[in-house]
């Protein structure tokens, strides 16, 4: 068990590489075959659109027995992600499952994204904001995905 | 003396044979607690002891309503060992009941085949009321394979395209546990988790529907046994809280060690969720007490002589309550960076008061020991919480008027604390130095005995005084902690003064002990008489 890669692992990311998630890319670090370069495409419609975010993906030692530690890179404003890109998912936490895999964790902050949950926040604000002035805390929203995720 | 006497009452209560007959009606109906108020029934149990009064209530179960007694044990746990309610329950809806206790899944299932599921669940019903929960459902062998081809999504495809040969999943002891099913009827699919191709003979289900390989089995549960989790190891599917029963875990267990871990976590969680027993908290000690009442009463372990609170298991602390006295204990580990710690970065949990330090940004907490979903910031549950929730954070009306009056509220509230606290820790010292006056006491006794001053009978009242005292002593000491959270009033006023008759009481017992000459003995006694009955007094008027 433990020499090499388990088997899942190595057919989660074949598949990942031949079909990819439309608006997702995993790539494996070539160094390390646990640790993914992920980006999300901001969701249309959502005040992410246009944006290209960055995030880190790792596959512990137990995965699938417990969950991929995944985190962003780019700055984000969203009720569900903190300063240090840390995600309030439950699939991540307690609600984790062993049949669950590195596209469907994808999917989920794929959809985190189009649909912010405020009543379940992580940045304290950020959430507070959503909460009394939606279209303000959209607004910042849009401005944060211009001036971090768009370019370079 | 009548002759009602010769049948005797309980040895405990000799007194009160010696006073009364043992059938006087007025003795018979008066409540031990009104005479004692620290009377508890209580009976301390080895671990053999224990395991017996365990299965005979899983015994119990499993014959009256004809259940396994693996699944017994499921449906008492999640019930708080209610028996009679389970048995109720259970006959006027078994569904209902098997599908709160986690044993089958709850109808609307969080996928797109809900239909599928719950047309199998109607039929297979009647089969799993009657057997254990991973009873085979020979009639949906179909419906199992698409269920798990259907959970699996994309590993389906995944399998078709790799060779099935490669596939070998580790020898597995199957033990009788693995689910027989015609092999001819199933054709092969693989295991949502691994992504290898499994043969039924090698694979396993809840009553959920949701197979994996046994491998994937065993690793799990090595994984969640090694976090300490036995009895609430749920069903690998994701969003499925199907519980897996201790005769579908223990056969998935290859390793000797990893079994004995798994019975010897579980059975500490069945005396845990079992409102009669409490393990004795004495270091090494095996001893479960077990109680009708779970009152915050003092028991006294058999074997190690500790004491403690029954409700709690810590330090019995009456009259102070459970709660107030964990709230005190916390505040007086404040002398080190520990307490302060723990005050900023813990919570307790509001269901089961274990510690919580927060790890993560996110609010919304699950208790990993009790499963309960609170808010960090006013700990109220979250279901009720939803939309509310920035009631909870709204408070700072005016921040700096609040901001300015910090530091004067910070110290008065320092002064009154130390009040408290000196005459706590004052009393705590005074009993270890009183543990020295017994010993002098002895000391003088042998003198006395020796020189020809009475007789060793003659003195033995003095080591009752000093025993005395010595309880006394400790009401006193935790009537502070008592005090510090009793708001004023009315109700405080009254306490303080007992307090300070029975304090002041305490120390004229504490110096005439000190001083005891045989000629002082009817006045010691009176002495003792009189504190027992305000510290008495004050027990039976501010029971917690």
């Amino acid at each position: 068990m433990a020499s090499g890669l388990p088997k899942r692992i190595i057919k989660e990311t074949q598949r990942l590489m031949a079909e990819p998630v439309p608006g997702i890319s995993a790539k494996p670090d070539e160094s390390n075959a646990r640790y993914f370069h992920v980006v999300v495409a901001g969701p249309e419609s959502s005040p992410f659109e246009g944006g290209v975010f960055k995030l880190e993906l790792f596959l512990p030692e137990e995965y699938p027995m417990s969950a991929p530690k995944v985190r962003f890179m780019t700055k984000i404003y969203h009720p569900n992600i903190d300063k240090l890109g840390r995600i309030c998912l439950d699939i991540l936490k307690d609600k984790w499952s062993p049949a669950l895999q590195i596209r469907t964790v994808l999917l989920s902050i794929q959809a985190l994204l189009s649909a912010p949950n405020p009543d379940d926040p992580l940045a304290n604000d950020v959430a507070e904001l959503w909460k009394v002035n939606e279209p303000e805390a959209i607004r910042i929203a849009r401005e944060w995905t211009r001036t971090y995720a768009m370019g370079n | 003396m009548s002759d009602d006497d010769m049948g005797g009452s309980g040895d405990e209560d000799y007194y009160n044979d010696y006073y009364s007959d043992g059938h006087d009606p007025d003795v018979e109906t008066l409540d031990k607690t009104l005479q004692d108020p620290e009377y508890f029934e209580f009976q301390c149990l080895t671990d053999t002891e224990v395991e017996r009064f365990i299965n005979e209530r899983v015994e119990e179960l499993s014959t009256s309503i004809q259940v396994t007694p693996s699944l017994a044990k499921v449906l008492l746990l999640m019930c708080q060992w209610n028996l009679s309610e389970i048995v109720s329950s259970y006959r006027a809806d078994a569904h209902r009941l098997l599908i709160q206790c986690q044993v089958k899944p709850s109808m609307p299932a969080n996928n797109n085949n809900t239909s599928m599921v719950s047309a199998n669940l109607v039929s297979a019903t009647n089969t799993s009321n009657r057997s254990t929960t991973n009873t085979p459902f020979p009639s949906n062998v179909g419906l199992m394979s698409s269920t798990s081809m259907e959970k699996a999504g994309d590993c389906v495809t995944l399998c078709s395209s790799s060779s099935k040969s490669e596939c070998s999943s580790r020898d597995v002891v199957c033990g009788s546990n693995a689910i027989i099913q015609q092999e001819s009827d199933v054709k092969e699919c693989c295991c949502p988790v691994c992504l290898c191709a499994m043969k039924p003979s090698e694979s396993s289900q809840l009553s959920c529907c949701h197979r994996f390989c046994n491998s994937c089995w065993s690793t799990y549960f090595d994984v969640e046994i090694t976090q300490g989790i036995t009895t609430r190891i749920e069903c690998m599917s994701s969003h499925c809280e199907v519980l897996a029963p201790e005769d579908f875990v223990v056969p998935l267990l290859p390793r000797t060690r990893v079994r004995e871990k798994y019975h010897q976590f579980a059975f500490a969680d069945y005396v845990r969720s079992h409102p009669e027993l409490r393990f004795c908290p004495g270091p090494n000690c095996t001893i479960v007490v077990r109680a009708k009442d779970n009152k915050p009463k003092r028991v006294i372990c058999e074997a190690c002589n500790t004491q403690f609170c029954f409700a709690c298991g810590c330090d019995y602390h009456l009259p102070t309550s459970c709660e107030t006295i964990r709230r005190w204990l916390t505040k007086c580990a404040d002398d080190s960076e520990t307490a302060n710690y723990i005050s900023a970065h813990t919570k307790d949990c509001p269901k089961c008061h274990i510690c919580i330090e927060k790890n993560g940004g996110c609010n919304h907490m699950q208790c990993y020991n009790c499963k309960h979903e609170f808010c960090w910031m006013c700990l109220g549950c979250w279901r009720s919480h939803g939309s509310e929730y920035y009631e909870c954070s709204r408070y700072k009306e005016n921040p700096n008027i609040a901001h300015e009056s910090v530091h004067a509220q910070a110290r008065e509230a320092l002064k009154k604390y130390l009040h408290y606290y000196e005459r706590w820790e004052n009393h705590s010292k005074s009993l270890k130095l009183e543990c020295q006056t017994l010993n002098a006491i002895r000391t003088r006794i042998h003198a006395k005995v020796m020189a020809g001053t009475g007789t060793w009978i003659d003195w033995q009242y003095l080591l009752d005084a000093a025993t005395l005292l010595a309880r006394c002593r400790y009401t006193l000491q935790n009537t502070y902690p008592f005090a510090y959270f009793l708001a004023p009033g009315p109700r405080k006023d009254l306490f303080e003064y007992q307090q300070a008759q029975l304090e002041a009481e305490i120390e004229n017992l504490s110096w005439k002990i000190e001083r005891a000459e045989m000629t002082d003995r009817g006045d010691l006694e009176n002495q003792m008489d009189i504190v027992e009955k305000r510290r008495t007094t004050l027990l039976t008027d501010f029971q917690p």
